[in-house]
């Protein structure tokens, strides 16, 4: 299966990746934070002539802290839902004016970022209209699986049995948070059939692939969406050092899939199906938040990510079961 | 002082008449003022002036972006970004969706972007209802917001203008809203006079954002995040807005009359047969055509009383009120909202009046009247009565109670 | 009468320790009999890994609680601090919180007789160096032992909490006494070895105190920003503008964010074997703080007075020996370390493997669950002929 050809200034190699920074040394994210890391990229990906709205989270508290900023593109501050009617707004406004001739006519890259809330619960809806526009834009959920900003607490977004202020292991309760993580990149794909880009991503994980689809959803044409998965020193409770690391563990167990949907059609950037897929307890044993875990909770999530796997129609992607037939029509 | 007269001068500036509704005469002044980002959402009363603008564009008289928004939290930050990056941006909203994008109008407010709404006023759920109430425009009377209430079709379209003209304006940069109430003016038709695009275009300068547009060629980080090293400077900032509002409205008003004639003698508010009144009645919305028939009719028998119809509710026009409302004995607020558990339970307006009475020396009575709640009718009689009790308290029989509830069952 | 403690913490890592220490002080004066309350700051939320915090706690013996809140509550800060306990010795070189606030030294609110409390392993001489010079004497004493390291969820349970509280009460026992100190402890926990670790902290620290005069410590080389009045910056939205785009090869190439440097905020920093690099890219690559500017002969320097000390560059890297976290004591400026490699490539590597020393210092990847010292490995310089 071939996906369509994008035509876009890919980056062949690490040799190859262009050394200026459009998001900078400066800013008050944790030490080890990937989720800088992603700004940092999609920054470098999309070049100067770019404007992003980043919605409230770490990625905003933390980056233009105290009125100064790292940023070296021109960025505004959104509502933390508000990140799709963010994008829409910018590109609209653009549109608009480039068509009337009020301003001149070129690509201009609009980017808006939102964390597990803005991306994943409350900036649902909005993104979502925005995946049905024809406008082009791009929206990066970056996935730290808690709402960091307000110091770790537990989101639509957060692993299993995941310890955060909201969900703390108890005498009684040892597992607050019972909720399986939501399918954000999936659900959208599923849910916009005429949005031609959703993928997910790891800053890190391969080198160079986040920053290759970030080049792509920009040259692609209309709205796209990329789902990052940035390992988090502070609310996972590891030592920063590790950030890289626990992003190609997350990924190698298969709990966090990564891969591309282009126009309908899915490759897979790690095919635990074909690479082979670490047990899960590798990954989760190493993050302060899991500390409270036995081995009944290792083993639910193990056997969650086994069906995902080996169960669902499209493996890692959508929770549909195989052995969906058409039914016949009555005889 | 005499109503606004229309005057024939200056013909050239009008290009046809047409019957519109009050929120179809919105859609034209949109259309003249060349808005290039349009957001729509629907809610009764306001949702007219949406359609209105999609069929302009359908039929090519507007080019404009027209997005369908998933909420209006949604719909109201579209707009706010659309303007961020220097498009001349509209929205609308009524109600309870006013509400559900609070946050956002908020924001807007303190992110200084000069976009415009139109408010059909409605009152607010629970229990859903559509007829008019003020409670929803009023809502954002302390964020920094332009906010004006039109009384006619006719007001309502040359105040999109003017409100742009004031909103865009560097010494300002606020959002605005501009206020209609929901079915007695959204929906009922007058015959409009449409303005030409040139003679729009002598009043409207183009909308420059200046070093704080968001574009590629002006790098800038805006709204970062602060804290109490910041917070008070920038509300200072936006305070004084606020106040320098003040003179670019009046300087407004002066060019629009310049170019469209003589039609707004006073910015703030318009007085019907004060000149020798001993009452008044002060209100805002369409409660001013029961009020001024009721007037007449007083009059007729030989009652001084005289009808201020409030237009500019912020900024609000303390001292002009002062000046106004101080030469009566007795002055009536009429409060289409309410506020309760306020000091001595009176409604929005009626506080902010009696506030900017109180540094006079001579000071008039002051009463209440709520009235008109969701759309409930406010009759010629029952206006009788407002002045009635205004006569009274001239007189020197003085209720107790600052407020009446006039036009319920009870 | 009032006792003001401030403690000097690394944000999130000595979060918990910070706040337990601030909260039995006050259960502990309390217990004396006095009015005590504490707080964090405010402001320095949300807390971020490595950023320098602040924890308070005030203590009266004859103050009525109101009147104590009135004096030292609702602040941003500490007005003048009795004792100001410092929780990690790296942040003796000063301390940038947040942005416009520049660099400002450790002792900035330790008053005339009050007592600065430092936990490290150094002498008093390598950390009075780079204080900042008071125009008035005050006291110096430090607490044997490293700086204990946990995380949000992982608390680590070294005894440093218990032998803090002993040594605040050997430095000012108007605050907490010794005595209300091993009484809280064993009725507390009915451990006796917490009861006994704060004793020997105390006993220890008595025998510590030293003074500092207004001869010892630094001119502050760094500068604090003015703020500017409201009507003397940009209105509209809050606008400032953005880092100017710059780039060239070479150190300080990158333009950065000159506001706020953030460099304070680590413990450690990365030294690099220049010779022993292969250029494979990924160190810059992966710095979440963009503190590495490639240069001409495709190596990275680092900026060090943005770089947080993270560790990743060091774990990222593939060669052995190559980039190795230092504890940050050892150094006293912020050159180029490129500049000086290219300079003396031989000279640098001598450099290098001084500040390296023999120890390596592994954190298995919970924070909370200890450190581990192993001895490093010895790699000749590999440098061109």
């Amino acid at each position: 299966m071939v996906q369509t050809k994008v035509d876009f200034e890919k980056i062949k190699n690490v040799r190859e990746t262009p050394l200026e920074e459009f998001y900078t040394s400066g800013h008050r994210t944790c030490q080890g934070c990937e989720s800088a890391l992603v700004m940092r990229d999609f920054a470098k990906a999309a070049g100067s002539r770019t404007i992003a709205t980043g919605a409230t989270g770490c990625m905003y508290v933390a980056n233009t802290s105290y009125q100064t900023t790292p940023w070296i593109i021109p960025w505004m501050h959104t509502q933390l839902g508000a990140g799709g009617a963010s994008a829409v707004g910018m590109a609209a406004g653009l549109r608009a004016l480039m068509r009337k001739g009020k301003i001149p006519k070129e690509k201009i890259n609009v980017i808006n970022f939102s964390g597990d809330l803005g991306g994943g619960d409350m900036g649902l809806s909005g993104i979502s209209g925005a995946l049905q526009t024809d406008l082009d834009l791009l929206i990066i959920l970056y996935d730290n699986e808690s709402a960091a900003n307000t110091d770790i607490q537990a989101t639509g977004l957060t692993t299993y049995g995941a310890q955060t202020t909201f969900t703390p292991p108890g005498s009684k309760k040892r597992i607050m948070h019972r909720r399986w993580k939501k399918n954000v990149a999936a659900m959208l794909a599923v849910g916009h059939p005429t949005c031609r880009y959703v993928a997910t991503a790891s800053a890190t994980f391969p080198a160079l692939d986040f920053l290759n689809k970030t080049r792509k959803a920009l040259a692609i044409g209309g709205p796209t969406f990329i789902h990052t998965f940035d390992p988090c020193p502070k609310g996972w409770d590891y030592h920063p050092g590790y950030s890289r690391e626990l992003g190609e563990l997350g990924i190698k167990s298969g709990i966090f899939p990564l891969y591309e949907i282009v126009d309908g059609k899915i490759s897979y950037t790690y095919d635990p199906r074909k690479r082979g897929r670490i047990p899960v307890r590798e990954y989760l044993e190493k993050q302060g938040r899991f500390a409270h875990f036995i081995d009944e909770d290792f083993d639910y999530i193990q056997k969650r990510v086994d069906e995902m796997w080996d169960e669902w129609e499209l493996p890692g992607v959508a929770p549909f079961k195989s052995g969906l037939e058409l039914v016949e029509s009555a005889k | 002082m005499k109503v606004a007269k229309e005057v024939k001068e200056k013909k050239e500036v009008w290009e046809r008449e047409e019957l519109l509704t009050g929120c179809q005469a919105v859609s034209h002044a949109v259309r003249l003022a060349d808005v290039d980002v349009i957001a729509a959402y629907p809610i009764r009363p306001y949702t007219e002036v949406m359609d209105m603008l999609s069929r302009l564009i359908a039929d090519g008289e507007l080019d404009a972006e027209y997005l369908i928004a998933d909420s209006e939290h949604s719909q109201f930050e579209i707009v706010k970004h659309a303007s961020s990056v220097g498009a001349r941006a509209f929205g609308g909203s009524s109600g309870t969706g006013w509400m559900y994008g609070m946050e956002a109008l908020v924001v807007t407010a303190t992110d200084r972007l000069p976009t415009l709404f139109l408010v059909g006023n409605r009152a607010l759920d629970d229990p859903g209802a559509f007829g008019v109430e003020h409670n929803d425009a009023m809502s954002v009377r302390d964020f920094g917001w332009l906010l004006s209430w039109s009384t006619t079709a006719q007001e309502a379209l040359e105040h999109v203008l003017i409100m742009y003209r004031v909103a865009e304006d560097k010494r300002v940069l606020m959002p605005a809203a501009l206020a209609m109430d929901g079915a007695f003016l959204t929906h009922s038709q007058h015959i409009v006079k449409l303005p030409t695009q040139e003679a729009v275009k002598k009043f409207l300068p183009p909308y420059d954002l200046g070093g704080r547009r968001l574009h590629p060629d002006n790098p800038v980080s805006i709204a970062p995040q602060v804290n109490e090293d910041w917070v008070i400077e920038l509300r200072r900032q936006n305070w004084e807005a606020a106040r320098r509002a003040k003179g670019v409205i009046e300087e407004a008003y002066q060019e629009f009359n310049a170019v469209f004639g003589p039609r707004y003698e006073n910015p703030w508010f318009t007085e019907f047969e004060t000149d020798d009144a001993d009452v008044v009645l002060i209100g805002l919305g369409t409660v001013a055509m029961p009020a001024r028939t009721a007037v007449r009719r007083l009059r007729q028998q030989g009652e001084k009383v005289g009808y201020v119809n409030l237009r500019w509710f912020r900024p609000f026009p303390s001292q002009e009120l002062r000046d106004c409302l101080g030469r009566f004995k007795a002055v009536g607020i009429i409060d289409r909202d309410f506020a309760h558990g306020s000091p001595d339970s009176g409604g929005i307006l009626c506080h902010d009046i009696r506030s900017c009475l109180y540094p006079l020396e001579k000071r008039p009575h002051v009463f209440n009247i709520i009235t008109g709640l969701g759309g409930r009718d406010v009759s010629i009689e029952e206006c009788i009565k407002m002045y009635n009790i205004g006569l009274d308290a001239a007189a020197g029989k003085v209720k107790d109670e600052l407020v009446t509830w006039i036009g319920l069952r009870e | 009468m009032i006792k003001r403690l401030e403690i000097n913490y690394r944000g999130i890592f000595q979060k918990n320790l910070g706040k337990y220490i601030g909260s039995d002080i006050v259960l502990i004066a309390s217990s004396e009999g006095k009015v005590a309350f504490s707080n964090g700051r405010y402001s320095d939320a949300p807390e971020r890994n490595g950023i320098p915090c602040k924890y308070f706690a005030f203590v009266s013996p004859d103050l009525s609680e109101e009147e104590l809140e009135a004096e030292c509550g609702a602040k941003m800060d500490i007005d003048e601090a009795d004792v100001s306990v410092v929780l990690d010795d790296s942040m003796s070189k000063g301390v940038e919180p947040w942005g416009w606030h520049g660099i400002r030294p450790i002792n900035e609110k330790v008053r005339e007789k009050g007592c600065m409390l430092v936990v490290s392993e150094r002498k008093h001489a390598e950390l009075v160096k780079f204080f900042a010079k008071k125009p008035y004497d005050y006291r110096l004493a430090t607490l044997k032992g490293a700086a204990s390291l946990a995380g949000l969820w992982v608390f680590k349970d070294d005894l440093t909490r218990e032998r803090v509280l002993g040594a605040i009460a050997a430095v000012d026992p108007g605050i907490i006494s010794i005595e209300a100190v091993e009484k809280y402890l064993l009725k507390k926990t009915g451990d006796q070895k917490r009861a006994k670790a704060a004793r020997e902290a105390y006993d220890a620290t008595l025998r510590n105190i030293e003074r500092v005069t207004p001869k010892d410590g630094i001119d502050w080389p760094h500068k604090i920003p003015v703020l500017p009045k409201w009507h003397e910056f940009q209105e509209g939205g809050v606008v400032v503008p953005a880092v100017k785009r710059g780039f060239k090869m070479g150190p300080r190439g990158q333009n950065r964010n000159e506001m706020f440097k953030r460099g304070t905020s680590k413990t450690e920093r990365p030294v690099v074997r220049f010779d022993l690099c292969i250029k494979c890219t990924l160190c810059w690559l992966d710095c979440p703080d963009e503190c590495f500017d490639p240069t001409d002969d495709g190596l990275y320097d680092i900026h060090y007075e943005f770089c947080t000390g993270c560790h990743k560059c060091a774990q990222v890297c593939p060669v052995p020996e190559c980039i190795v976290m230092v504890d940050e004591m050892k150094f006293d400026n912020e050159k180029s370390p490129w500049e000086m490699h290219a300079k003396d490539p031989k000279a640098y590597v001598k450099w290098a493997e001084d500040k390296k020393g023999k120890e390596r210092v592994f954190y298995p990847q919970v924070t909370g669950t200890g450190r581990e010292i192993r001895e490093g490995e010895t790699v000749p310089a590999k440098v061109a002929k």
